[in-house]
């Protein structure tokens, strides 16, 4: 599979002091400051509980900090409206960490989502979303729907969703979470192979084996509402 | 599997064309939900088919006894003292024949009006020689009708105890009636859109709570409302469409029988007359027409309305 290269020169996401709270009650993140760079690969770690899918929530704009600035592809988010939104969104790539597949659908059709909403036509993506399922393993269930897939089918599949379209980010939050180590692995060099390409990645997890497994790879660490950068 | 990539590249190019367009399986079915719908849609569209389909039906019939009733008039003559009623029949014929517009002319004979009163006042027999009001029947040429006040004067002055009857008292209340009922049916026919109209908000915003996950799926992809509305708007059209050709269906059906039912019964037969009841004819194909008509009507309608409710909802939901 071959990943453009980043169009973008600068940071690609920048925090710069968020905050956010609900309502009346203390702040979930306090003062938060970091940056992903053009093809940097990074963890977000922390406790449970500690934020880490509220700051991927906050990339991806479902979620609005309530201080701060973040800028994302250089583009101040409090700028943005709904099409900007889209456009921002469609540059990024996300694996949750319940899947959200579409059972209804086959695997083939899972993956070729971002296409079709993207209104391609199958012929020019059919070939694409096929070599991918087959590079990442699914090349045998194209036609199985997803509540026949074992836990590990389903998070490739979701992770060959999010990788489809070539994004410049890819978020993840816990992808090996339901994985034995082994499987966990191999999913890893899934991401370190496409970071290879040319994607900047940034993996949510609390897993400290398998982030010690990439050498060199940034840590930020989520503790007490605040956000500490490693490496 | 090879067998499954063969079958993705088998696919022709137009299937492809299309699969661009095609939206409406992203909506996850829920067959509970959907089948509930379909007959939601099925029934309401039944009754607003019927309604349309019996308001023609019955305007048809209304302005078919309008044309036959203002097409004849008659003339009455009360019996005068020291006046032959028989002579004064014959004289007030001969001159209705002259008048232009006048095409019929035919005097009720004793005997044909003793039958007339039959049902009030029993066997004829048994009346000896009553003296009764007689009648004139009188066709008119309804492209160029005659002046019936004038040949009512005409007659009142020549021949005594005359009066014509053009029956426009019973023409106004069959107009009032026709219209009374067109108003009635149109009141309910709304009233009928504005239950689909409810049921396809609810079933819509059900529908976009049961499948928000789905939605904020489609959003982190890149999707825009418009996109989900046409997603969900593909899916509830597609459910209208089902609902509304059932009821239709059924409309069509029901009209039909009732059309069996007025064709074999000679006094319905008479009444509404053949040209009404016949499917080919004008009446017949209209109302067809409106019956599918308004089956498309209400899956257009549950289309609009679900794109609209979703337009609405999307910024509460996610």
């Amino acid at each position: 599979m071959q990943v453009h290269p980043n169009r973008w020169g600068g940071e690609l996401v920048r925090f710069e002091n968020v905050g956010l709270r609900y309502g009346a009650a203390p702040e979930t993140l306090t003062d938060i400051s970091f940056s992903i760079l053009p093809q940097s690969f990074q963890f977000l770690t922390g406790a449970s509980g500690s934020g880490k899918t509220t700051i991927l929530r906050l990339i991806l704009q479902s979620l609005k900090p309530t201080r701060g600035m973040i800028s994302i592809f250089g583009q101040d988010t409090a700028q943005l409206d709904k099409d900007g939104l889209t456009a921002l969104r469609r540059r990024m790539g996300i694996v949750f960490q319940d899947f959200r597949l579409l059972d209804h659908l086959t695997i083939y059709e899972n993956v070729a989502l971002p296409f079709k909403i993207r209104g391609r036509m199958e012929s020019s993506y059919r070939a694409e979303v096929i070599e991918l399922l087959k590079w990442i393993g699914l090349g045998d269930l194209l036609q199985a729907k997803p509540p026949v897939l074992s836990g590990g089918e389903k998070q490739r599949t979701s992770i060959a969703r999010a990788l489809v379209s070539q994004p410049e980010l890819l978020l993840a939050d816990e992808p090996t979470g339901n994985l034995d180590p082994v499987l966990a692995g191999r999913l890893l060099r899934l991401f370190v192979e496409l970071n290879r390409s040319g994607t900047a990645i940034l993996i949510a997890t609390h897993d400290i084996g398998l982030m010690d497994q990439i050498k060199g790879g940034r840590r930020l660490v989520l503790q007490n509402h605040n956000l500490q950068v490693e490496g | 599997m090879s067998s499954s990539t063969d079958f993705h590249n088998q696919r022709p190019r137009f299937r492809s064309f299309l699969d661009r367009f095609s939206t409406d399986s992203l909506v996850a079915p829920d067959p509970l939900t959907d089948r509930t719908l379909v007959a939601v849609i099925f029934i309401l569209t039944f009754i607003a088919s019927l309604t349309a389909g019996l308001v023609l039906f019955g305007s048809a019939a209304s302005a078919r006894w309008q044309a036959l009733l203002s097409s004849e008039v008659t003339v009455q003559i009360r019996p005068q003292p020291g006046r032959n009623i028989e002579t004064d029949l014959t004289r007030a014929a001969a001159l209705l024949k002259q008048v232009q517009g006048i095409t019929k002319v035919r005097i009720y004979s004793y005997d044909e009006t003793m039958r007339m009163l039959e049902p009030w006042l029993g066997q004829s027999s048994s009346l000896g020689g009553l003296s009764i009001p007689r009648l004139i029947a009188v066709e008119i040429d309804s492209k160029s009708p005659p002046d019936i006040p004038a040949i009512s004067k005409q007659l009142a002055h020549d021949i005594p105890g005359t009066a014509i009857d053009d029956h426009r008292s019973w023409t106004r209340r069959l107009t009032t009636l026709g219209n009374s009922l067109v108003i009635a049916s149109a009141a309910g026919l709304i009233l009928v859109m504005t239950a689909t109209a409810l049921a396809i908000i609810f079933a819509t915003r059900g529908a976009m709570v049961g499948n928000r996950d789905i939605v904020e799926v489609f959003y982190f992809m890149g999707a825009d409302d418009r996109y989900i509305a046409r997603v969900f708007q593909r899916h509830f059209f597609r459910l209208g469409l089902r609902g509304g050709i059932l009821g239709a269906c059924l409309a069509l059906i029901v009209l039909a029988l009732l059309r069996f039912v007025v064709a074999g019964t000679d006094g319905l037969r008479d009444m509404f007359g053949f040209g009404i009841i016949d499917p080919l004819s004008t009446v017949g194909l209209a109302i067809v027409i409106a019956v599918l008509a308004v089956a498309l009507f209400v899956s257009l309608l549950v289309s609009v309305v679900s794109r609209i409710t979703v337009h609405s909802t999307l910024s509460r939901l996610v």
